[in-house]
């Protein structure tokens, strides 16, 4: 009997049927309202996502460098302020630009901005380790606290060991603690961490856009940021580009702070 | 009934307080030298008004006090009475009116002044108008038509009626005597350590938050004094926190975890042989909830995740940034997050928005090593790990900046030229050029 189920389940394998099996035994995830997801406000990502990512799971924003997490990561946190809910996040290695949080809509009043040592000063007490567990430990407070409609934990700048360190329960239990909330946690990292079963990974590519053909002239106007979506589910998935552009007073036109300009 | 307690001049108004005190807990103070008691029960304790009025000029003779006492049925006719009256005097209720009407309308002028709402004119010139009028005692003006006479000197008229009949225009508002809010407790051993001192708190917080929530007051400042005794066993210090709450409350539980939260980040040196607690009382909290819109956190939870949050984070790592008004490149401030948002509730606008690209700022830019060609930035490198550095593929700028040239402190000043350029990994950063230093840096990267 037993050797019969499992040529049944080595067949099912071998015929790549099993993962197809166990992911439509899942409940199929179709919000019935915007309240079952925090949407990002990008018209294409968000009928991508079939209103955003949802409360109550944990899900991923994943890229390399100059890929578009913060931007993404800014802009939902903006949607979600603007919707009038409180958000935070948790920044591992002090990485926030204000100025950027400001430009994408963020009222800062409503964002619980937690600051972990910066490793560029060199006073990470305890090295990378250490900031990223004191970093877990916030966002386990802050979901346990309650009443965020969003959580972001960055870990975009942990290196890849310190990362493989984490024991894969923490992202179980960070399910746990958020489930039947409301709230969205969003976990920033180089590369797909969590692969919660409820939640969604969007992986990022991005590409910055120059403009400009002369040296003097040329400057930076904004990326294409491809984003792929993949979802345990299989009922999200799809590729989607967004565009982002550049905040005037930082990037186009000579810049005035300081009041000199191009030279 | 009502008693009006007038003492001489020169009396100890604690003295005459407490004399009060006696009587009645129900007590409203009328100026340096007058108490009026609320009789009310108390002819059940001592006996009809004569008695009380023996028992309280007694009992003030007893403690050096010469008083005058007068009783009546409402306030207004025992304190104009006590004036005009030396001893005792007992009005029966319902006789106010005809016990006040003999006495001389200049007794009003000095009673006009407390317990009358919505009168602002001069006292004097409507007591020189009421003289003109040919009146000359209470029943005078008593015996006036209302109408006419409020026709004639509006509200104020009509108030000063209302005192020559002896009612009241105010209900007695008790003096309530000020209150401690404060717990202490003496140990019989030193205790060590933040677990043994836990249960300390939380058994002088709850008695503390009773009183508090009996009162319908709230905690706005939290003090806890901690008295140390050295190992010596002689050399005593006094170790004292105070954590200024952002709303008033009075939960035991939370207080207590603020309290310990706070000692874990300060802790004291020694072992602590007496706790006080004590708190700066503010009135209760109303809030109002609604249906429509969403549940924020309450001042309660959102202290003590900030408190938790600070000591595993650190003062100053946790709470709301603000952007402040300088060119000063990565410039912000720091304010409490205090849980709420001001567009709360507001009904939300679905249009699409364009995202704005972001730059990850490296708190304290990192020292980078740059080749530059006819001035031009051609490669970058860093011994940071996790900046790969390489090749410049495409590059912006300079861009020139300078500031805080103006100020005192050389450490505001900076001047420099900014880069933005692409390296041969992909990746887009932000470089500048100290112009005093020559040295390069990587201010952000790109995202």
């Amino acid at each position: 009997m037993a050797n019969q189920a499992l040529a049944r389940l080595e067949n099912a394998l071998r015929e790549r049927k099993l993962d197809r099996t166990l992911t439509t035994a899942l409940p199929s995830w179709e919000p019935r309202d915007h309240s079952a997801a925090i949407a990002t406000d990008m018209a294409a990502l968000d009928a991508c996502l079939r209103g955003g990512l949802p409360r109550g799971q944990l899900s991923e924003i994943v890229g390399p460098a100059s890929s578009g997490r913060t931007t993404l990561v800014l802009q939902t946190i903006a949607a979600s302020t603007r919707r009038g809910e409180i958000a935070a996040l948790v920044d591992t290695f002090d990485r926030l630009d204000v100025a950027s949080a400001a430009t994408a809509g963020i009222d800062l009043e409503g964002l619980l901005w937690v600051r972990g040592s910066s490793i560029s000063s060199g006073s990470a007490s305890g090295g990378p380790d250490a900031a990223m567990n004191r970093a877990l430990k916030a966002v386990n407070l802050v979901l346990q606290a309650g009443g965020f409609g969003c959580v972001v934990l960055d870990l975009a700048d942990v290196p890849p060991v310190a990362l493989r360190r984490i024991p894969f329960t923490t992202w179980l239990r960070v399910q746990r603690v958020i489930e039947g909330s409301d709230t969205a946690c969003v976990l920033v990292a180089p590369h797909p961490l969590a692969r919660s079963a409820g939640g969604l990974t969007l992986l990022l590519a991005g590409r910055v856009r120059w403009t400009g053909e002369a040296d003097r002239s040329r400057h930076l106007t904004g990326a294409d940021i491809g984003i792929r979506i993949v979802s345990p589910r299989r009922r999200v998935e799809g590729d989607v580009s967004v565009a982002a552009i550049t905040n005037d007073s930082h990037y186009n036109e000579p810049r005035r702070h300081g009041g000199h300009g191009a030279v | 009934m009502f008693a009006d307690i007038y003492a001489a001049h020169d009396s100890s108004f604690e003295t005459l307080l407490s004399v009060a005190r006696d009587f009645s807990p129900r007590i409203e103070t009328c100026g340096p030298c007058e108490v009026v008691l609320d009789l009310a029960g108390l002819t059940r304790l001592f006996g009809d008004a004569k008695t009380i009025a023996d028992e309280l000029r007694r009992t003030a003779a007893d403690r050096g006090l010469r008083v005058r006492i007068a009783i009546a049925g409402t306030r207004t006719a025992a304190r104009l009475l006590v004036r005009d009256r030396a001893g005792i005097t007992i009005v029966e209720p319902g006789d106010e009116a005809a016990a006040v009407a003999v006495l001389p309308l200049a007794l009003l002028a000095r009673m006009s002044n407390v317990n009358v709402p919505n009168v602002s004119n001069d006292p004097n010139d409507l007591l020189t108008t009421l003289r003109c009028w040919g009146l000359r005692t209470f029943g005078d003006l008593a015996a006036l038509p209302a109408d006419e006479l409020a026709a004639r000197l509006g509200q104020t008229g009509v108030a000063w009626q209302r005192l020559a009949r002896g009612e009241d225009p105010v209900p007695l508002v008790p003096s309530v005597p000020e209150e401690r809010f404060e717990q202490a407790l003496d140990l019989e051993w030193p205790i060590e350590g933040l677990e043994p001192l836990s249960f300390v708190l939380a058994r002088l917080m709850e008695p503390l938050s009773a009183h508090l929530e009996r009162r319908d007051r709230g905690a706005a400042v939290l003090h806890v004094r901690l008295h140390l005794v050295k190992r010596d066993g002689v050399t005593r210090e006094v170790h004292e926190r105070s954590l200024q709450l952002p709303a008033p409350m009075r939960d035991a539980r939370t207080l207590r975890t603020l309290a310990l939260l706070d000692l874990e980040s300060h802790p004291p040196s020694a072992a602590i042989d007496r706790v006080v607690v004590a708190v700066d009382p503010t009135p209760g909290r109303v809030v109002q909830f609604s249906l429509l819109t969403r549940p924020l956190p309450s001042p309660e939870q959102v202290s003590t995740l900030m408190a938790r949050l600070t000591a595993l984070m650190g003062e100053g790592r946790c709470g709301s940034a603000i952007t402040v008004d300088s060119w000063e490149p990565g410039a912000f401030e720091m304010k409490p997050f205090l849980g709420s948002i001001a567009n709360s509730g507001r009904i939300p606008n679905p249009e699409s928005r364009t995202p704005r690209l972001a730059i990850r700022r490296f708190r304290f830019p990192i020292p980078a090593r740059v080749r530059v060609d006819l001035g031009i930035p051609v490669r970058v490198t860093s011994d940071r790990r996790g900046i790969s550095g390489g090749k410049v593929e495409t590059y912006a700028g300079p861009w020139r900046t300078s500031g805080g040239w103006w100020a005192e402190d050389t450490k505001k000043y900076w001047e420099r030229d900014e880069w933005d350029v692409t390296l041969s990994d992909g990746s887009t950063y932000r470089v500048f050029r100290e112009r005093d230093t020559d040295a390069w840096f990587i201010e952000g990267v790109v995202d």
